[in-house]
């Protein structure tokens, strides 16, 4: 275990303080688990000046369905509270899964919904020890200048590895953002950039406040492909949100988590309308996923494993939603 | 001396450990919970570089630095070390030349962590650079650079055995097979980091080191060694230790390099390794390619072998020379094999250097040969248990290489596990994608011929009657968490006719115990479990002796039972065993210490060709298992679903912990089948963590139905053997053979990854396609010239 770096600790307790505790520090980074940060922190990523601890923030803690907007979940809510809450575990399976599927039980006792979404973008040459980096000379996403991924590019393919985005995503999720400049709403697809180096989209002294759900989800599921069937971040991670008008499909958003620098929303799929879920069906959508999921050498499980057991697990989603018992071919 | 009783009150009596409560609780002092007020930090500097030649290590600005009180490099030890005498060819810290990325190169003792690391940066080191060698195959390339001078070709040590008439084993054979077959390498994965504090008093010149140890007595022997110190003015502590599996049974540099610090800082040192550190210092099983002929007739009867193995051993010696020859000595002492040829290679590559682990040597080729024979079963129409019922021992006997096999439960563990899992009505007959693979594997117990000579017995055990009554057992056995020291207390407990909790374990301090080689090779149930029967009857006799007075009958007429000394056949009041113990405490003049040893005889250690010792031992365990899986071809995904394993341990002394470690052993070999392996980007390890060193988690672990047979090994304590290594082995051909039930796809590469299983299924599915086209040209190209 190495050495923490020191820094200071802030307690705001309301949205405002946060705020302000941001603006005043130079170099600070929000905190609320710590699940992600800390272990990065212990490997030499960051020499934060200031921890800005959003616990104490009672909005951020909540969770429920009691307003006009639907599912509105706090940003410093927990994993296993998200998973447990009774209208998330009945009425949003796929978000009740995918926060399931982060981690271990610590993990999601400790670790939060504003935490996965602003998870940090992870990659073998990436998420190291100090000593480890430098024996490799760096690398571009953090104190060095050549991606050993990809050489010759100019740009970092650390992979987006949370679950949660990828359910949120499917459910067409909005999330609003506290920062300097006041409070605003934007889809959560906005939040994200298919940079790995620089995946999120939020100015100095932003973060996280809400998530919101609408209060009529479509029906949806979430799988998660990982070596093991806890502890590990998702190789691939899909959410599929299938709605049906008789036999076919009126309905679809495909989400993805794991193969590129950020989660994102199969595009393409209203070719995938106004027809039943069938083999061939599952092709297409089996094809349409290969083609836009970019899984790069990341993880020390093969790339191309990741593209094809992506489309597998979308097409098993998309299939079980759909009603089709048939699965296509995932090579 | 009155015959052993039959009837036994305490061994085979499932007993939790005697130290369990300490665990649970939390009080267990393991190294790193030691007192260690003022204790310095002690901290490695560890080479970037995978072959370089050290030009200068610049350490004045980390010596100048306040708060810093040691540095050490190359320069402050001349000494090599390592656990074969032969082949000690490691520095504790790099000296002219580092061989991988990770290798000691200096370290030093401050005050705090933080000065520590800042002491660390400062450290200058120049080198120039050399060609590194990551692959077997690279490392033996005709113009690879030797790593050491004088191993040319970066050959540790080949081995060319050859029993029998091989060449006629095959012709006689109606089916002969050859099959290529790669593991990774995999690690330890030991829960307890590595780590030692080293108090040195500078006005004694005395040093005592707690540590991470399997093997006390040759952290001893290497300190005594590195550190050019009298061995009487070293005193070495095992405290609570968690874990090993062989990561620990030789002496490690961390260990040496904590105690040149202390020396040199005038004081205390605590030395905690990381995990990715704990990775680096490594000694894990090798990466091996086995290439595996075997040779067989219709009914089955095995009729010859030939096996080459190559093992990439990383850049020191260790264990290695031992590691290539177990590989081709325990290919025998298991089934029947008229002939056997074997050559095997043992290969330097700049990586960190590999060692022993759990079924040491024996695990990657019992893969390939049990998957090999299951292939060969299939193809010849013959059920994988009648395969190996062809091809059974007959104890007592003696393999072409010289292993004595006295007692062989194997048949009775083949019965057991073909029942248990309904392996004759569910095999074949399952839904898609589910398949059952069965396996045997076997063991030593205890290798027969130690690797220091000393002439001194291969065990010694004092116990000791102390005046309060109470039985003070003194042993050097290194209870790591197997649950040694519990199992000597119950054989001293039974022997004495005493209540278990009576006996108190002093296990692995050097100032109070006796010298014992280690715990690894599974030896010291047998060896030290000898010992301590020698010892207790010792004890016994005294206490006979003590009682013969008062009964008013001759001692060897007395027995003790239940703590009561009676005459045999008296079922009166009898004598209490405190009243006994006070006669003879007043007989002998005080405490009564008994001593007793045992040495394994020179026909037990192995044949007489080169390298014969390797594989020598008084007793095998044998196991066999079934493994159910699922698999998900769409995924890649294989679930374990059960396990049915069944071991043949001579005698569960203690069935609770025999359990436990047959359980032990099948989930690491599930590990090694499923998930671990080690990884290095040009040398630098990517594994350095359990999330990306995959050890399977409590979601993978399966049910695992267990069965205990009992051969009553002739010369083991009570007749037991070892329990903790035998059914590894098994695991991981019985999950590729039943994988191969499952969707007909046979796996010759481990681990079993969903990457690979994908990769896999889509190469047959190309062979597939292209045989379908090349048939459709034959027949158009037919119906053309029809």
């Amino acid at each position: 275990m190495e050495l923490l770096p020191p820094f200071h600790v802030a307690t705001p307790g309301s949205i405002a303080a946060a705020v302000a505790a941001g603006r005043h520090q130079e170099a600070s980074r929000f905190i609320a688990g710590g699940t992600d940060l800390m272990v990065n922190l212990r490997h030499g990523l960051g020499d934060p000046a200031a921890l800005i601890d959003l616990r104490g923030i009672p909005e951020l803690r909540h969770v429920g369905t009691t307003g006009p907007d639907g599912l509105v979940i706090g940003a410093a809510v927990t994993l296993a509270e998200l998973a447990e809450h009774p209208t998330v575990a009945t009425r949003y399976p796929a978000i009740a899964a995918a926060a399931t599927a982060v981690g271990a039980p610590a993990h999601r006792a400790a670790g939060t919904v504003g935490g996965n979404l602003c998870l940090d973008t992870r990659c073998i040459f990436y998420n190291r020890s100090a000593w480890w980096r430098e024996a490799n000379g760096f690398c571009l996403k953090y104190q060095g200048d050549t991606c050993h991924v990809a050489p010759t590019g100019k740009r970092c393919h650390a992979a987006f590895s949370g679950d949660l985005a990828p359910a949120l995503l499917a459910h067409a999720a909005e999330i609003d953002i506290a920062g300097p400049d006041g409070l605003r709403r934007q889809p959560l697809a906005a939040l994200y950039a298919e940079d790995g180096a620089a995946h999120l989209r939020l100015a100095a002294g932003e973060f996280l406040v809400r998530v919101i759900v609408a209060a009529d989800p479509w029906p949806a599921a979430y799988a998660k492909a990982r070596a093991r069937g806890a502890i590990d971040f998702p190789l691939a991670g899909v959410a599929v949100a299938l709605r049906r008008s008789g036999d076919d499909v009126d309905g679809l958003r495909v989400a993805l988590t794991g193969t590129n620098a950020r989660p994102f929303l199969l595009e393409g799929t209203e070719g995938l309308l106004g027809a039943p879920v069938s083999p061939a069906w599952l092709d297409r959508l089996g094809r349409l996923v290969q083609k836009q999921v970019s899984p790069m050498r990341t993880t020390l499980l093969a790339a191309q494993y990741r593209r094809r057991v992506a489309a597998a697990l979308a097409q098993r989603l998309a299939a079980t939603l759909g009603g089709a018992a048939v699965v296509g071919d995932a090579a | 001396m009155t015959a052993m009783r039959n009837t036994r009150e305490v061994v085979g009596q499932p007993t939790p450990l005697i130290d369990g409560i300490e665990k649970v609780t939390g009080q267990a002092k393991y190294t790193a919970d030691l007192p260690a007020a003022g204790a310095l930090v002690g901290r490695i500097l560890r080479s970037p570089f995978s072959h370089a030649r050290i030009l200068a290590i610049d350490t004045s600005a980390a010596r100048a630095l306040p708060g810093v009180h040691a540095v050490v490099t190359g320069d402050d030890c001349a000494f090599t070390y390592g656990v074969l005498p032969i082949a000690m060819n490691e520095y504790p810290l790099a000296r002219e030349i580092v061989r991988y990325r990770g290798e000691p190169v200096a370290a030093v003792a401050a005050e705090d962590e933080a000065t520590a690391a800042e002491a660390m940066r400062l450290i200058r080191l120049e080198v120039e650079e050399l060609p590194a060698y990551y692959t077997a195959e690279a490392a033996r390339a005709p113009d690879a650079v030797p790593l050491h001078a004088n191993k040319p070709g970066n050959i540790e040590r080949a081995v060319h055995h050859r029993f029998g008439d091989v060449e006629a084993g095959f012709a006689a054979a109606d089916l002969v097979r050859e099959q290529v077959y790669r593991c990774a390498e995999i690690a330890h994965g030991q829960m307890e980091l590595n780590g030692a504090l080293v108090a040195y008093d500078t006005a004694r010149d005395h040093l005592t080191i707690w540590s991470t140890t399997q093997v006390p007595y040759y952290v001893h022997l290497m300190l005594a060694r590195c550190l050019d110190m009298d061995m009487s003015r070293i005193r070495v502590v095992k405290p609570f230790v968690g874990g090993g599996f062989g990561a620990r049974v030789e002496t490690l540099n961390f260990e040496i390099i904590a105690a040149l610090l202390a020396r040199a800082a005038g004081g205390r040192v605590r030395l905690l390794l990381s995990r990715e550190e704990t990775f680096l210092t490594h000694r894990g099983r090798p990466e091996t390619e086995v290439r595996l002929k075997l040779g067989m007739t219709r009914a089955g009867r095995l009729t010859a072998c030939a096996c080459e193995v190559v093992q990439r051993g990383g850049a020191y010696a260790g264990y290695g020379i031992v590691t290539i020859l177990y590989a081709g000595s325990l290919l025998q002492g298991l089934y029947d094999i008229p002939a056997i040829a074997y050559d095997g290679w043992r290969v330097y590559a700049n990586l960190p250097p590999c060692g022993a682990m759990r079924g040491h040597g024996s695990v990657d080729v019992r893969f390939a040969f049990e998957a090999l024979l299951d292939s060969m079963a299939g193809e010849a129409g013959l059920d994988p248990f009648a395969v190996r019922r062809q091809n059974l021992l007959s104890a007592p006997t003696e393999t072409q290489n010289g292993l004595r096999v006295e007692s062989y439960g194997l048949g009775e563990c083949l019965d057991w596990v073909e029942r248990a899992s309904g392996w004759t009505a569910r095999r074949g007959r399952l839904e898609p994608g589910r398949g059952l693979g069965m396996a045997c594997s076997h063991y030593v117990s205890g290798a027969a011929k130690p690797i220091h000579w000393t002439g001194e017995p291969h065990a010694v055990v004092h116990l000791r009657l102390d005046f309060d009554g109470g039985i003070t057992l003194l042993t050097g056995a290194a209870d790591i968490g197997q649950g040694s020291s519990t199992v000597m207390a119950q054989a001293a407990a039974e022997v004495l006719g005493i209540r278990l909790d009576r006996v108190r374990v002093v296990a692995a301090d050097s100032m109070l115990t006796p010298k014992d080689n280690g715990s690894y090779s599974s030896r010291v149930t047998f060896m030290v479990g000898n010992a301590t029967i020698d010892a207790a009857r010792a004890l016994r006799a005294q206490l006979l002796a003590a009682a013969a007075e008062p009964l008013g009958v001759p001692a060897d007429t007395i027995e003790c039972e239940h703590e009561t000394f009676r005459h045999i056949g008296d079922d009166g009041p009898g004598l209490p065993f405190a009243d006994v113990a006070r006669a003879a405490l007043a007989r002998e003049g005080g405490a009564i210490t008994a001593k007793g040893s045992f040495t394994c005889p020179v026909e037990f250690q192995g044949g007489k060709h080169k390298g014969g010792a390797v594989g020598s031992t008084m007793g095998f365990s044998y196991a066999a298992q079934v493994v159910e899986v699922a698999v998900d071809i769409d995924t890649g995904m294989v679930t374990v679903e059960q396990v049915w394993v069944a071991q043949d341990c001579g005698f569960a002394i203690n069935p609770l912990a025999v359990e436990g470690q047959m359980q032990g052993a099948v989930w690491m070999g599930m590990g090694q089948a499923i998930g671990e392996e080690t990884r290095y980007e040009r040398g630098l390890a990517l594994h350095g963590s359990l999330l990306d060193y995959r050890v399977p988690s409590i979601v993978e672990s399966p049910p695992i139905a267990l069965h205990i047979v009992e051969s009553i090994d002739p010369n083991g304590p009570f007749g037991a053997k070892e329990a903790s290594e035998g059914a590894l082995a098994g695991f991981l051909p019985a999950l590729v053979n039943a994988i191969a039930d499952a969707i007909g796809l046979r796996l010759e590469t481990l681990p079993v990854t969903p990457d690979r299983l994908l990769e896999a299924l889509a190469v047959r599915r190309r062979e597939q396609r292209l045989a379908r086209e090349l048939a459709r040209e034959q027949t158009h190209a037919q119906e053309g010239v029809a």
